[in-house]
């Protein structure tokens, strides 16, 4: 049990410190991180993950237990809502979500991969040839280019099936109106609960 | 267990004179340190450095701090470690064995581990350190080959910094029979044919299989430990006991 975790801990990072040595920004990026540590607890996982970051890189460890800047206690069905700072509070409250520390520094560690700027083209010409990366690099970019415009095509349609000709999901307008008087009947059961308590006492 | 105060100690299966032992564990060392990388990989499926790994991620290792990595070998834990204390912290790699240490620095120095290495030929027993001098002190696959584990065990606490910790890293026995069984026969069999095969020398991973089985086990180092003034002292076992991490702390 102790070791299960650790191989895709190692290869995850070696990754990520890969990805990281790859952009030329990287170094300015860490060097703002350096020395941060934060933590994250998973309800499903046996295990806590620890992030630290120095201006090499970051470490990951499965056994750490040291004191951490920021550590993040949450669900796996949670962490794509954690990327906007708006779902925070509800989810704090919504007891889906408990932070003790520094909350920005996630977003800042996620910033450090998303802000990753890798010249691919460059990458690939180093091992390839020039020739070579720029062909694949170039059938890469209309393929992506070709899936998008069908993908987008695809959800049109299907749109437009479900909620105009089958009438099977509301269209967007209804469901915001539902969501609309749904909020208003919550404020007024709330209220007509306070208000029989208030006679009850 | 081995470390008994009278005038023979286990090598191996084998008793031997005390003063004999050292240069008997330096010529197994001398024998095999060419091919010692390349056999742990194929006698652990590479899973030792899985061990390895687990122990750095125990070590709380921080910018900064001073480590000694005793018995270090080929300096997988140091290269490891250097990287983490960075140009502020020192990163000692001591081991009794002049081929281990020459192995060791000339695989660091080509894979650009330098700056803030430095490689000491030491005995455990008798480190030749100040007092509270290092934040964290390893031993990987060494502490079965010293003579004496209790001098040795004091001898690192003198060394270790208030608040240092001592991870020692070393095989020890399966908690399941069945891979007890299993094990037994892998190192008494494969094992030395293995040995013989890359690295031409049986006797000498006979001798590490022997070894293995007159360590203390898990419980027994424990004990150890916290007789020679460690504190919180705990361990892990690792591949079903194969290999068990002991820490302790000097508060």
């Amino acid at each position: 049990m102790t070791l299960l975790p650790l191989l895709p801990t190692v290869l995850f990072e070696k990754l990520a410190n890969t990805l990281l040595k790859k952009d030329a920004q990287s170094p300015e990026r860490l060097r703002r991180l350096a020395g941060k540590r934060i933590r994250l607890k998973l309800k499903e996982l046996p295990f806590t993950t620890t992030v630290s970051v120095d201006d090499a890189g970051i470490y990951i460890s499965t056994a750490d237990s040291d004191d951490v800047d920021c550590c993040i206690s949450t669900e796996l069905g949670v962490l794509p809502e954690l990327q906007d700072t708006a779902n925070l509070t509800r989810l704090i409250k919504a007891d889906q979500l408990d932070i003790d520390g520094d909350p920005m520094l996630a977003q800042q560690l996620v910033g450090l991969f998303k802000s990753l700027d890798v010249d691919w083209e460059g990458e690939l010409a180093n091992t390839l040839g020039d020739a070579p990366a720029h062909w694949l690099m170039t059938l890469w970019r209309k393929s992506r280019s070709h899936v998008e415009k069908r993908l987008e095509e695809s959800k049109r349609w299907f749109k437009g099936v479900v909620t105009d000709e089958k009438q099977l999901l509301p269209t967007r307008e209804e469901f915001n109106e539902f969501k609309d008087n749904m909020q208003q009947l919550r404020a007024k059961v709330e209220r007509l609960q306070r208000q029989f308590g208030e006679r009850k006492s | 267990m081995n470390d008994r105060k009278d005038d023979s100690i286990d090598f191996g299966y084998q008793k031997v004179a005390r003063s004999e032992k050292k240069s008997l564990v330096a010529n197994v060392f001398q024998s095999v340190a060419a091919k010692y990388d390349v056999m742990n990989d194929l006698m652990s499926f590479g899973i030792h450095r899985l061990w390895k790994r687990y122990t750095i991620d125990c070590s709380g290792v921080r910018k900064g701090m001073k480590v000694l990595d005793i018995a270090g070998g080929t300096g997988d834990l140091t290269a490891q470690f250097s990287r983490r204390v960075g140009p502020e912290g020192e990163v000692v790699l001591a081991d009794i064995n002049d081929a281990m240490l020459k192995v060791g620095r000339d695989k660091l120095r080509d894979r650009g581990v330098v700056g803030n290495v430095r490689y000491v030929q030491a005995d455990a027993e008798e480190l030749p350190f100040d007092d509270n001098s290092f934040d964290i002190i390893t031993i990987a696959f060494g502490l079965r080959n010293v003579t004496d584990k209790d001098k040795a065990l004091r001898s690192m606490l003198r060394v270790l910094k208030p608040g240092g910790r001592l991870l020692i890293l070393e095989f020890s026995k399966p908690v399941s029979a069945t891979l007890n069984q299993a094990y037994d026969f892998y190192s008494f069999n494969i094992l030395p044919k293995m040995g013989q095969v890359v690295a031409n020398d049986a006797d000498s991973y006979q001798y590490l299989a022997e070894s293995i089985r007159m360590h203390p086990d898990q419980e027994t180092l424990k004990s150890m430990m916290e007789t020679a003034g460690y504190e919180k002292v705990d361990y892990q076992n690792m591949t079903g006991g194969v290999v068990a991490l002991h820490r302790g702390y000097k508060f």
